[in-house]
């Protein structure tokens, strides 16, 4: 048996465990369905174009913060990478700043700009801007001494040196870390949906949470992480395309 | 020697943060409700420090985190080391590890309260559960990462089962261990945090969201330099840690 059907497998097996302790009432919790409960309510919804919209302004959401955070992260990468100067001017801000969770602006978001898109994206690009930042920076410091002596043997001029020169030569960790954010953004529409901005799937989750509606509620959720699953998939063959034969982690959710 | 970090440079690299937070001070205009003074951060905190809701709520925060933490590392590595040794539970279970893995953690939350309810119990297992992916999966891959050259020198020697797992296996998988945790300690304080804006419960993000509702915004920036503070030090402690762990590692060439 292939190891693809194995995998399949696997997954049948789990849910059919949980088919059976629930029907069976071996385990019982009053909030807990069973699978073809949230299979049928899922069907339901998938014919409703709310459903739809809901995807929709998660994945739109995302991919705008995500691309605001891109052009910031990469031109304040560039600038920290080329200029060493800059570089230890900020570089120990930056490490201040960084840690900080990401969920903790989401309040501040809330205060500035009320329950919006403009929360959400506030709560969406300030997480992802690092790892685009971090590793445009480190992508071009770390490049060799020899590509300086190249800039400056064919006398090009600042904007060519950056367009030309360290900025194809840092451009795998720029995808690394553009791959890393994308999926960070999606998870953060999620959570900023969750406590903010009442659109989306993360707001579909806690409403159906709190209208104690749990088949919708699993629904959702399982499409949250398809929708995941997906994007993961489709990250890593566009990086396989893209960057033969580089070592690319895949397990991006991890890095909120 | 180890404290090189507070030198001149670290000064410079701190000056525009600093230089930012007094143009702040300087140029607004008191307590605003988008952008309040540093000054007013101060009293902000000064003021639930007295009335002892700063320490509870940290307290609440750190103890359910740590916790849930500690949780997710043993059952981690227990359940890391079975399926990474067992190449059929390993296949079996391939994608429905990707599934969960797939799943960003905070939707775990509805869930829980739903079965759970409000409480620290329902905290420390969303907690638990959120960080338990990384250390697992990183524990998995340590497992199959082991060169069979190991575990043969070690049949060689007929060691028992028991020695076979504490001298030879646990040693080889202890950086991924240890990386799987660094992974899962900023995601476990996100995951904390946002429990208690979800829920409104006591702890960090509990104030904090509190403070966003009665629009006092001072209390919201005094928070999030706590925050900050509060996940360097977890940082830097975990760093320390993981140093004196792996002081051996890896093993020099003699």
């Amino acid at each position: 048996m292939s190891k693809f059907l194995k995998g399949i497998s696997g997954i049948f097996i789990f849910i059919l465990l949980w088919e059976l302790f629930i029907s069976s009432g071996l385990i019982y919790f009053e909030y807990l369905p069973p699978p073809t409960k949230i299979i049928n309510s899922w069907l339901i919804l998938l014919a409703k174009k709310q459903y739809w919209l809901e995807i929709f302004h998660t994945l739109f959401a995302a991919t705008l913060g995500w691309s605001i955070a891109s052009m910031l992260g990469i031109c304040l990468g560039i600038m920290l990478g080329v200029s060493k100067k800059i570089r230890a001017l900020f570089l120990t801000t930056i490490e201040i700043l960084r840690p900080l969770p990401g969920v903790a602006f989401a309040p501040v978001g809330l205060l500035l700009f009320g329950f919006s898109l403009s929360m959400e994206l506030t709560v969406i690009c300030l997480p992802t801007l690092w790892p685009i930042l971090i590793n445009t920076m480190f992508g071009i410091s770390n490049l060799s001494n020899k590509l300086d002596e190249v800039v400056e043997t064919l006398h090009l001029s600042p904007s060519e040196a950056i367009l030309k020169v360290y900025f194809p030569a840092a451009a795998t960790s720029i995808l690394v870390g553009l791959r890393i954010s994308l999926s960070l953004a999606i998870v953060m529409a999620v959570v900023a949906e969750m406590i903010g901005n009442p659109e989306g799937l993360g707001y579909a989750i806690i409403r159906e949470q709190q209208a104690m509606n749990p088949t919708n509620m699993f629904a959702y959720i399982i499409t949250v992480g398809l929708i995941g699953a997906l994007i993961n998939y489709l990250l890593s063959t566009i990086a396989r395309i893209i960057l033969p034969g580089q070592f690319l982690r895949k397990d991006v959710f991890q890095a909120i | 020697m180890k404290f090189k970090l507070i030198n001149i440079s670290f000064l410079i690299g701190i000056a525009p943060l600093v230089i930012l937070l007094f143009l702040w001070e300087f140029f607004s205009a008191g307590p605003s409700p988008h952008f309040p003074a540093p000054s007013y951060w101060y009293l902000a905190i000064h003021q639930i420090f007295n009335n002892g809701q700063l320490f509870n709520s940290l307290w609440e925060t750190i103890w359910t985190f740590i916790a849930g933490l500690l949780i997710s590392t043993i059952l981690g590595i227990f359940l890391g080391v079975l399926i990474g040794i067992n190449q059929v539970v390993k296949d079996w279970s391939l994608f429905l590890l990707e599934f969960f893995r797939a799943l960003p953690p905070p939707v775990i939350i509805p869930i829980a309260i739903l079965l759970m309810g409000y409480s620290s119990s329902m905290k420390i297992t969303v907690i638990a559960i959120a960080t338990l992916w990384p250390i697992l999966l990183n524990v998995i891959t340590g497992v199959s990462q082991v060169g069979a050259g190991l575990i043969d020198s070690a049949k060689s020697l007929q060691l028992s089962r028991k020695d076979m797992l504490l001298k030879v296996l646990f040693p080889a998988i202890l950086p991924s261990c240890i990386l799987g945790i660094r992974v899962a300690i900023p995601l476990g304080i996100v995951i904390t945090l946002l429990i208690e804006m979800l829920t409104g419960m006591v702890g960090l993000g509990g104030i904090m969201i509190a403070g966003q509702r009665n629009y006092n915004s001072a209390q919201v920036f005094g928070i999030l330099v706590i925050v900050g503070i509060v996940g360097l030090i977890i940082n830097l402690l975990s760093v320390l840690f993981e140093k004196s762990l792996l002081k051996n590692w890896p093993p020099k060439k003699r």
